[in-house]
C-alpha cells in the first residue's frame, strides 16, 4: 500500500470499530451480559467515549462501576452511568486492543517509508491481524492471569452482596477487570475498570501489581525505539531516540521529586506517596494516562510534571505515535541543525526539502492549536464554571489537563464522571480524533515521500551521535516549552507558588 | 485511482475486520481469561471473599475493599475521603499501633498481645515501601479469630460461626 491507502484503510477500519462499541454502548440495557440493569449512555457521552477508547485516550467521563453514593458500602449502588459487562469486554477492551494495535501499525508503516529500498508502506490488514495475533494478545492473555493470580477480580457471575463484620450491607463490584487491565497498560491506554483507575484495589490490588502495570506501560514504547534501529538496519540511528526519550524522562521525573512526598490526601497506603508519584510520570511519558493516586491530592509540581510528558508526546510517548513523534522531532532538529550550519539538512542520508519541513511543522503545530483553542473556549462559552472548577489557578490547570490529556491522547483527568456534558463530551471527543488522526496522517505523507527518495553515501550530519542527541533534548524542550510556557505558568506553576505562600 | 474509489474498495474487507476484531479481542479474550481464572485462581478471580471463622463461615466482605468499623472493638479503617479509591482496605503501621491502647481498654486483651497480632499481620513489602501496612478486614478477623472468647461472649457481640 501507498501511504495513502494504508492511513484510509486504518482510519476506515478505526470507523468501523468504532462504530460497533457505540451500538454496543448505547444499547447496553438491552443487550446481555447486564448483571447490573445498567441504562444505555447518553449519545454524546457514547460518541465521546467511543473515539476516547479508539483514539488510545481513554479519557472517561462516567465510573464504570456506577456510582457508589456511600463509600465505602457502596449499597444502595446508583446506577449513573455505569457499564454493563459486555460494554467493558465488547467496546471498552476492544478498542483498546485495537487502538494499540493501530498505534504500532502506523509506527512500523512510517518508519518502512524510511528504510532504503523499500517499495511501499505494507498492508494495514496484515500488520494489524498479525500485531494482535503474535503480539498483543498472547501478552495480554499471560498477564491477565498473573494479575488474577495477584488478586484483580476475573468474573461475569455479577456484584456480589455481602454482609460485613459489623452487620452493614456491602456491595462488592466484581467484573472481568484483569483483562481489561492487562491491555490498558501493555497497549498504553489506560482507562480503567473503575472510576478511580487503578488506585481502586481490584484494579491494583499491592505493590507487586503496581511495579507490574508499570512495567507494562513502558515495554512497548521502549521496545519500538530499539525496533526503529532494527528495521532501518542501523542500530546506531536508534540512540538519539532512546536516549533522548529517557532524558526527557528523567527530568520529568526531577521535577516531579523536587518535592518529598508523605502519605498525603488521595494517597492509597499500600502505594505511599513514592509510588503514586513515580506513577505519576510514567503513565503521562508514555501518555497511558492511568492513575494511581487522586490527582486533585498532588503537588502542582507533580502535575507540572505530567504536563510535560503529555504535552513533548515522546518522552518516549504512547506505543507507536511515541516513534511517529521522535522521529517528527529528529526531522525539525535535522533543519534547524542544517540552518545553524548552513548546509542541506540530511536524515540517514537523504534530503530533507521544504515540503518535509512543513509537513513536521504542521504536525508539531496541532498539538498547540488543539489544546489552546478549546481550553480558551471552554472559559469564554462558560462551559468550565458549569462543571465548576474555580477560577483560580486550581481551576484553570483542570481544564487545561483535560485538553492536554484529550490532544496527547493520554487520558488522565481532575474532571472525571463530572465533564460528562455536552460541551466537554464533544469538544474532547473532536480534540482526540483530530490528535490522533492528524499526525499520524502527516507523518505517513512524510514517510511516504521518502520512498525511493535518493540518498547519497556521503556523511554529512551525523545523526547517531551523542552531540545530535543533546541538541534534539534541547530543541524539544525549547520548542514545546517555548509553546505551552504562558498556559503552564497560569495553571501548575502559578498554583505551585500560591501554595508555597498559602501552604500545601 | 482517485480517493472515493479508494475509499469504496476498502469498505467490505474493513467491515469484516471490525467485526472479526471486535468478537476476538471484546469476547474470544476476555471469556477465555475468565475461563482459565475461574479454574485456576478462583479465589482472586471472584474478588477475595473474606469469610467469618475460616473458609466455612458467611463471607463478610473483600480483603481488598475497606468496610467501616466503628465499633471500639475493632482496628478502623482510614476514612473513605481520604483515599483515592474511596476503599483503601489498609492502614500504616504506625495507625494501627496507635489503636491498640482503644481496643486493649475495652476488650482487656493485653497491648502486647495486640502488638504481636498486629506484627503477624505486616503485609509483604518491597523495596521501596518503608514501613509497611496491614490490611484491615484481615486483622480484625485473626482479632476474631485469636480471641474468640472475648469477640462470641460479650454482647452486644457474637462474631462466631
Amino acid at each position: 500500500m501507498g501511504w495513502r491507502e494504508y492511513f484510509l484503510s486504518a482510519l476506515i477500519v478505526n470507523i468501523f470499530q468504532m462504530s460497533l462499541a457505540f451500538i454496543i454502548f448505547v444499547f447496553q440495557n438491552i443487550l446481555p451480559l447486564n448483571p447490573q440493569g445498567f441504562p444505555g449512555l447518553n449519545l454524546d457521552l457514547a460518541f465521546m467515549q467511543v473515539i476516547s477508547f479508539a483514539t488510545n485516550t481513554n479519557l472517561q467521563h462516567y465510573n464504570g462501576e456506577g456510582v457508589c453514593n456511600n463509600p465505602p458500602d457502596c449499597y444502595p449502588l446508583s446506577s449513573m452511568p455505569g457499564l454493563s459487562y459486555l460494554s467493558q469486554m465488547t467496546a471498552v477492551q476492544f478498542l483498546q486492543f485495537t487502538s494499540a494495535a493501530t498505534g504500532l501499525c502506523v509506527a512500523v508503516a512510517m518508519v518502512r517509508g524510511f528504510v532504503s529500498h523499500s517499495q511501499n508502506m505494507g498492508n494495514f490488514y496484515t500488520d494489524f491481524v498479525r500485531s494482535l495475533t503474535r503480539l498483543f494478545l498472547p501478552l495480554c492473555f499471560v498477564a491477565a492471569l498473573i494479575f488474577v493470580g495477584l488478586g484483580v477480580p476475573q468474573t461475569i457471575g455479577g456484584y456480589q452482596t455481602v454482609t460485613t463484620v459489623e452487620g452493614a450491607t456491602q456491595t462488592i463490584l466484581v467484573g472481568p477487570v484483569a483483562s481489561l487491565v492487562s491491555i490498558m497498560q501493555i497497549g498504553t491506554n489506560g482507562g480503567g475498570y473503575y472510576g478511580a483507575n487503578s488506585a481502586y484495589p481490584f484494579q491494583n490490588p499491592n505493590p507487586a501489581s503496581d511495579i507490574f502495570q508499570i512495567l507494562l506501560m513502558l515495554l512497548i514504547p521502549t521496545s519500538l525505539c530499539f525496533v526503529f534501529g532494527q528495521l532501518l538496519g542501523k542500530r546506531r540511528e536508534a540512540r538519539p531516540i532512546i536516549i533522548g526519550a529517557y532524558s526527557l524522562f528523567a527530568l520529568d521525573l526531577l521535577l516531579a521529586f523536587i518535592p518529598t512526598y508523605g502519605l498525603g490526601r488521595g494517597i492509597e497506603v499500600r502505594f505511599g506517596g513514592f509510588f503514586s508519584t513515580f506513577w505519576t510520570v510514567v503513565t503521562t511519558a508514555v501518555t497511558t494516562g492511568s492513575v494511581n493516586a487522586n490527582l486533585a491530592g498532588m503537588n502542582p509540581l507533580v502535575i507540572l510534571s505530567a504536563f510535560m510528558g503529555m504535552l513533548i508526546q515522546s518522552a518516549p510517548g504512547g506505543k507507536g505515535v511515541g516513534l511517529m513523534y521522535m522521529v517528527m522531532y529528529v526531522v525539525i532538529t535535522v533543519f534547524i541543525v542544517g540552518l545553524m550550519s548552513g548546509r542541506t539538512p540530511e536524515y540517514l542520508g537523504m534530503k530533507i526539502n521544504a515540503r518535509d519541513v512543513k509537513f513536521v511543522m504542521i504536525t508539531f503545530l496541532v498539538h498547540p492549536v488543539i489544546i489552546l483553542v478549546p481550553t480558551v473556549l471552554a472559559y469564554a462559552t462558560g462551559a468550565a464554571s458549569a462543571v465548576r472548577v474555580s477560577t483560580g489557578s486550581t481551576g484553570f490547570t483542570r481544564i487545561f489537563y483535560e485538553f492536554t490529556s484529550a490532544a496527547a491522547n493520554n487520558g488522565s483527568d481532575f474532571l472525571g464522571a463530572a465533564g460528562n456534558t455536552p460541551f466537554f463530551n464533544i469538544s474532547t471527543a473532536l480534540v482526540m480524533f483530530i490528535g490522533r488522526f492528524a499526525p499520524i496522517g502527516l507523518l505517513l505523507a512524510l514517510a511516504g515521500s521518502m520512498i525511493n527518495r535518493k540518498r547519497s553515501t556521503e556523511i554529512g550530519l551525523r545523526t547517531d551521535s551523542i552531540t545530535f542527541t543533546i541538541v534534539l533534548v534541547g530543541s524539544i524542550l525549547l520548542l514545546v516549552v517555548l509553546t505551552f510556557f504562558p498556559f503552564l505558568a497560569l495553571g501548575p506553576i502559578l498554583e505551585f507558588f500560591q501554595k508555597r505562600v498559602n501552604g500545601f | 485511482m482517485s480517493i472515493k474509489n479508494e475509499v469504496k474498495r476498502t469498505y467490505g474487507p474493513a467491515l469484516r475486520l471490525a467485526i472479526v476484531s471486535m468478537l476476538l479481542c471484546g469476547l474470544v479474550f476476555p471469556l477465555l481469561v475468565t475461563g482459565f481464572a475461574q479454574v485456576l485462581l478462583h479465589d482472586q478471580a471472584n474478588g477475595s471473599i473474606a469469610h467469618l471463622n475460616g473458609s466455612n463461615g458467611r463471607s463478610v466482605g473483600s480483603y481488598l475493599i475497606a468496610q467501616n468499623f466503628s465499633s471500639p472493638f475493632f482496628f478502623h479503617s482510614r476514612n473513605a475521603t481520604l483515599s483515592a479509591s474511596g476503599v483503601d482496605p489498609d492502614i500504616t503501621l504506625q495507625d494501627a499501633l496507635s489503636q491498640i491502647r482503644r481496643i486493649s481498654a475495652v476488650t482487656n486483651i493485653t497491648r502486647s498481645d495486640l502488638s504481636s497480632l498486629v506484627s503477624q499481620n505486616i503485609e509483604r513489602t518491597s523495596l521501596f515501601f518503608g514501613d509497611g501496612y496491614v490490611n484491615v478486614l484481615r486483622l480484625n478477623l485473626a482479632l476474631i479469630h485469636n480471641f474468640q472468647t472475648t469477640y462470641c461472649s460479650t454482647p452486644p457481640l457474637s462474631y462466631c460461626e
